[in-house]
Formats: C-alpha cells, structure tokens, sequence
C-alpha cells in the first residue's frame, strides 16, 4: 500500500509566513537610546545613528527641485516617468496597524494614516489617488524590498508603514521629510495602576516581532517580560486573552488598540522618539525629492491636517505638522 | 548434600528418558510411542488450526470495525481542519459579514470534525501516542472555534482585531491541529497495516501447515509400519483420520486462500485507493487554502504561492492506486485542470496590481464551483471505493468464524480415531 506522505510540512512556515505578513506591523526604532523621557520639540532635536555608525540628521531630506510637475505629465527619462507608464504606485505597508495601515472589515480595504500619505503622493504622480497598489512586506524586509538586491527590480517603490527614519536606515535607504513625529508608550487594563515600564518588573509586555519596540523591551530595566507577536493586532489579542498584561509600541498604534477595546487606556510618558517618514530607494532620488515636494504642499494646504483629524483626532487636535528639514 | 539435592531430579529425567528410549525395542512400545506422537500432533494441530482461524477472524473484524474506521476518521479530522481553515480564509478575503454559505460549511466541517475526534477516541488505545494527539486535538478544536466565534463577533462590530483573532486561530490549526491531524492519519495507516498483517495471520499459518504436514506423515508412517507388523493392510479408524486431517487441510486451505484474496482486493481496491485518495483530496484543499491565504497576505508571490505549486506537483491523478477509478480520475483531472487555469488568472491579476478583481474571482462562484466539482469527483470516487472495501473485508471474514470452532473438533476426532486404532493393536500384546 502507498503510505501517507507529510502533507502538512510547509503548512507551518507558511502560516508563520501568513502571520507575519498579516501582521507587519508598524516599527518604531529607538530614535536615541539616551533620549530624554519628555518628549522634545519635533524638530529641535538630532537622531542618533546606532552605535558605531557615524552621527547623522535623520530627519533632514533631499530638497525638492522647482515646483510639482502637473500630474500625468511627469519629467521624462526619470523613474517617475517609469511608474506613470506603469500606470501605478506601488507602496509596501503592512495591513493590521490600525489608524495607520489597516484593513477595514466591512470594506475588506486597507486604509489608515499610511495609505492616505499614499494616495497623496499617488494623486500627484496620475491625477488618481487610486493608481495605488498596496503590498504588504514582512516587517523585517522593508529596506531590502527598496534595495534591490541581486539586480531584481525593486519589488515596491516607497515604503510608508510607520516606519522611522534613523541613521542606520539611511545607509540602506532615502527616507522623505518627517511626516509624524512619535514616541513609544504603553497599553494596560483600564483599572491597571501601571504608570510607565518601571511598574513592569517580571510581567509580559507584548510587542510586534522583529520591531525595535522589542528591542526596547529587551534593552528596558527593571526588566519586563517581552512577549514576541506577529503583529499589533494580535498583541492585543494577547492582551485580550489575559496572556500578557500590556503592549508597548509608538503612541499612535496604541491608540488604534486602545480604540477596539474600552477596558484598555495608553498609559505613561513616550520613552522614545519615533519621527515616520517615507523610505525611498537610494536609486530615485527624483522620486525622494517629488515625495518632499508633496509632502511639503500638503502641510501648507492643510491636506496634512485633514488626514491627521480623519485618522488620528482621537489623540486631541491636530498639532503642527513636522517642519521639513533639507540636508 | 546441596549436590546431592541438586542431582537427584536430573537423574530422574535421565531415567524418564531412558525408559521411554527403551520403548522403541518392543512392539508394543513403539505403538505407545506412536500413539503418543499422534495424540499430541493431533491436540497442537487442533489448538493452532483454532487459534489461526481466530486469530484472522479477529484481525478482520478488527479491520472492518476499527483500523479503517480510524482512518477514515483521522482523513475527517485532518481534512475538516484544514478546509476550515480555507474558508476562514474566504470569508477574510470576501470582507464585510462572512457570507452564509461559507459560515454553513465552516459549522459542518467543525462538526464533523468533533464528531470524528469522539469516535477515534474510542478505537485508539488509551495512553497511546494516538490518543494523545485525539485529546490534544479535542481540545485544540474548542480553542480554535471559540477563536473564531471571537474574531466574527468582532467583526460584527467592525473592529480590525477580528482579523487577527482569526489569524491567531488560522497559526493554531495550521501550526498546531493540523501536524496533531497528520500524526493521527499516519497512525491509523501503520494501524491498517499491522490490521492486514494480523488478519493475514501469516506465522500462525505457517506453524499450521507444519503440523498438519506432521501429523498426516505421522498418520501414514503409522499406517505402513501397521501394515508390515500385522497383516492387515487398512488399519480402518486411522485411513478415516487421514482423511479427516485431509478434509481438515482442505478446508483451511479454501477458506484462507479466499479469505487472502479477499484481504488483498481490499487493500488494492479499497485502502489504498481510498488513502490515495484522501490524499489527494487534502492536496486540492491546501492548493485552495494558499490561494486564499496568498491574496490575504497581500504579497505577491510569496511562500503561499510556492505552496500552492508543492501541493500541485504532488497532486496526481494516474497513479498505480487510481487505476481502479480511472474514468472519475479522468474527470478529477480536467476538472483540476479547469480550476487551475482560474488559479492563473488570479494571479495574473494579483500580479498585475488589480487586487480587488483577483480577490473577487478567487472568491466568486466560477472558482467557488470548480474546485467543489473536483472534490464531488474525488468523493464520490472515495465512496465507491469505501464500498469495495466494506464487500471485500465482509467476504474475507466469512467462515472464519465457523473453522474456529470445526477445526479443533476435527483435529479431536481425528485424536479419537488414532487412539482407537492403535489400541486394537495395543489390545493384542495384553
């Protein structure tokens, strides 16, 4: 008789695969392992590269040249003038960030903070802020999907998933202007007494795998117990479940948790800082430089604050958008 | 004095020896001495002719009434599991409220599920690596649907943590029930097998032959030294001993050779294609599974993909096994043929930034009917065969049961008629 071969082998790598795609999740990176705890001025201060790479400012940009080209008509021989014949932008996110990238249940579509940011920058480059293709990337690959290792063409064309620009990602990647300026903070019960990390000795703390909100975690004494998701959403499903007894990430993902779930409140200072910006290819600086321009006219014409107030008006009135810096 | 103690028994067997060694220089004494070979020839030939005869009647029974029972459980198990993760996949992509008809199929597969975990429960041995993996996966299915009545109540509410709950319970069935599933179904193969090997019953029928061979030389040896020490040619009782182990070998014979045959279209007719076939059946659904979880990843070509083209290299329709159903395995291939091609075109359009139309063909009810006309091939040719099965072992049980009991009595008169024999001869040296 023929025996029963394994039929289930790659089952499991591919629902870890699954996971983490569904789940990649919005990563914050220490933006200075020494930072104050009171959060500073968006612009007044300089993100330290990790140790051993040279000092840089993470949050100054390529500076736009001249003014938008209209849309449909961009500049030829440029990678712009390549998606527009394309006929699409292709933009890596993930899709369980809430507020940020998430799917909506109802619609089945992926909308948030993030995907906005898209669709303006989508808009510029065809006049259509629907000639956007979302993928969704596994969060530990989202510089090497804009590097374009082995000749392969790049597989998407901006990264925009709650991503911080920090020094040690400049070398692989361009980031844009600084279009948010976060910080990490924490997720308890409502009737929880917890005031920061330091009332978390020896208790689970879950974070997004492969974030740097884990790594925190790790680095943070006294020591909490960090406990590894695949994404935020399913943090909170641990959280639900009483597995753990808070999540820590960027303030804004909180308040997308804390939103699906009366019983939980943010809690605590920001501990880190976490300026978002959109990653580029270091091959399209034209690209990096029409994104600022962008960018730049949104928060003149208040595009920024109407997204802001759609997405995030449940953190209090919009504050000023993160003034461009050029380097 | 310890020695002394010590010897005196061995002596004594020595003594037994020699008197029963020295049997076999008087007439008389070498009849007891055949008397006794054939008494005891006749009682082992007996006692294993029944003990052969149970011993295949209980391995078939067994089969019928459990090893294959417990597969085709463990099959449910497995398949359920995974379907259900298929549509819980589905009902994730189609968005909004799950539609209806998927959550009907998903209840069904679950129940069916349980219902099959309640009845391997009983047909695997307690404490056993298969009953382990049944109470693990006993309570890994309540988890797993009291997650995914979570993730739909918060989905009702429109809370994006729905999906992840069903992604938390999506990792517990594929990363936990479903290796438990596949661990069960490959016990009960080994189970099947050991059940054919028992039922066939092999060592014993060989131990039977030898001593029905023994005992009819013995019962000829006997009659030709009676024929040259007495001047009757036909010592009567002893030719109908012969005869009767001959009619004894006669009957074992037919019925184990019918009973084998039976066993052996069984298996090629009815296990084996019925595992190639279930086989089969969860390669198709794990083909429909990566496609659904490939567009809600939402990434392309990724590892899904690359599943769903393992599942299709192995998924077959020619094999030696199929060859009793050719004509549905015929239809199973143009119908997996036809799904495939919509497959392609899914991911043309994935591939093709056009995600909402390849979602809506994936989910839509062209793609939805072909792949359920190729699973209503494959089941249908796995009931067929799950009926060949049930025939051919019904068959090879029959008259089993009756040789348990004949047998030893065949063998007794045939002791009767041996002792009856030699001692009219024993009578003459009185």
């Amino acid at each position: 008789m023929r025996r029963r071969a394994p039929l289930t082998r790659t089952r499991i790598a591919v629902a870890a695969g699954l996971a983490m795609i569904l789940a990649a999740a919005g990563c914050t990176d220490p933006a200075d392992p020494d930072a104050t705890p009171a959060p500073p001025p968006p612009t007044a201060t300089t993100t330290q590269a990790a140790p051993g790479t040279a000092a840089c400012d993470a949050r100054a940009s390529l500076r736009p040249t001249g003014a938008l080209p209209a849309p449909g008509k961009m500049p030829a021989g440029g990678y712009l003038a390549a998606i527009q014949k394309r006929g699409r932008l292709v933009v890596g996110t993930s899709q369980d960030s809430p507020l940020f990238s998430s799917r909506n249940p109802f619609t089945g579509r992926v909308e948030g903070f993030d995907i906005d940011m898209g669709r303006l920058i989508a808009a510029a480059i065809f006049g259509d802020p629907e000639k956007l293709q979302i993928k969704v990337i596994p969060h530990a690959d989202r510089t090497a999907v804009l590097t374009g290792e082995d000749g392969q063409p790049d597989v998407v064309d901006l990264v925009i998933n709650t991503m911080t620009a920090n020094c040690a990602r400049w070398q692989e990647v361009d980031f844009s202007t600084v279009y948010l300026e976060t910080g990490q903070k924490l997720l308890v019960a409502k009737d929880s007494e917890v005031d920061g990390l330091e009332d978390l000795a020896k208790q689970k703390v879950c974070a997004a795998v492969g974030s740097t909100s884990l790594q925190n975690l790790e680095n943070a004494a006294p020591d909490p117990v960090p406990v590894a998701r695949n994404g935020w959403g399913e943090c909170l499903v641990a959280f639900q479940q009483n597995e753990v007894a808070a999540i820590s990430t960027d303030d804004t993902i909180l308040a997308g948790l804390a939103a699906q779930d009366p019983f939980a409140k943010v809690v605590g200072r920001r501990f880190t800082e976490e300026p978002y910006a959109v990653a580029v290819s270091k091959k399209h600086p034209d690209l990096t430089r029409f994104v600022n321009a962008v960018l730049e006219r949104s928060r003149r014409d208040g595009t920024w604050k109407t997204i802001y107030d759609r997405w995030l008006g449940t953190l209090g009135p919009a504050p000023q958008p993160p003034a461009a810096r050029y380097r | 004095m310890t020695t002394a103690l010590a010897q005196r028994p061995v002596e004594g067997g020595r003594g037994v020896l020699r008197r029963v060694g020295q049997l076999r220089h008087t007439s008389p004494g070498r009849l007891q001495l055949l008397l006794v070979v054939l008494l005891v020839l006749g009682a082992l030939t007996g006692l294993v002719a029944g003990v052969t005869a149970q011993s295949a009647a209980g391995g078939t029974a067994d089969l019928r009434d459990r090893a294959q029972p417990l597969l085709a459980e463990a099959e449910t198990v497995y398949s359920a599991l995974a379907e259900a993760d298929t549509i819980a996949a589905q009902a994730f992509l189609a968005g909004g409220l799950e539609p209806q008809e998927l959550t009907r199929r998903y209840e069904q597969r679950l129940a069916q599920a349980t219902t099959a975990l309640t009845a391997a429960s009983r047909r695997t041995p307690e404490g056993s690596a298969a009953a382990e993996a049944v109470h693990a996966l006993a309570a890994g299915t309540t988890r797993y649907a009291a997650l995914v009545a979570t993730a739909r109540g918060a989905n009702r509410q429109g809370l994006p943590v729905g999906a992840s709950y069903l992604t938390t319970a999506s990792e517990l069935n594929q990363q936990t029930l479903q290796p438990q599933a596949q661990a069960l179904f490959q016990f009960a193969s080994r189970e099947l097998d050991a059940g054919y090997e028992q039922a066939r019953s092999s060592w014993w029928l060989i131990l039977l032959l030898v001593l029905v061979v023994a005992l009819t030389l013995a019962l000829v040896g006997t009659q030709i030294y009676l024929s040259h020490a007495t001047r009757r040619t036909f010592n009567v009782p002893l030719v109908a001993a012969t005869g009767l182990t001959v009619l004894l070998v006669a009957a074992t014979g037919v019925l184990f050779a019918l009973q084998r045959d039976h066993l052996r279209a069984a298996d090629e007719d009815g296990s084996a294609p019925v595992t190639a076939l279930a086989e089969r059946r969860i390669l198709a659904l794990r083909e429909r599974a990566s496609e659904a979880l490939t567009l809600a990843a939402r990434a392309g070509d990724d590892a899904h993909e690359d599943d769903f083209q393992a599942a299709q290299a192995r998924l077959t329709f020619d094999d030696r096994e199929l060859l009793t159903e050719a004509a549905l395995m015929h239809q199973a291939r143009a119908r997996h043929d036809a799904y495939l091609r919509l497959h392609e075109k899914v991911r043309e359009l994935d591939d093709n930034g056009d995600y909402d139309a390849a979602v809506k063909l994936a989910v839509g009810r062209e793609a939805t009917d072909a792949f359920t006309a190729l699973t209503d091939t494959l089941d249908q040719a796995l009931t067929a065969r799950r009926a060949i099965f049930e025939a051919e072992i019904q068959h090879a049980g029959r008259g089993l049961g009756a040789l348990t009991l004949l047998a030893p009595l065949l063998a007794l008169t045939v002791c009767v008629l041996a002792a009856l024999g030699l001692r009219a001869r024993l009578e003459e040296y009185r």
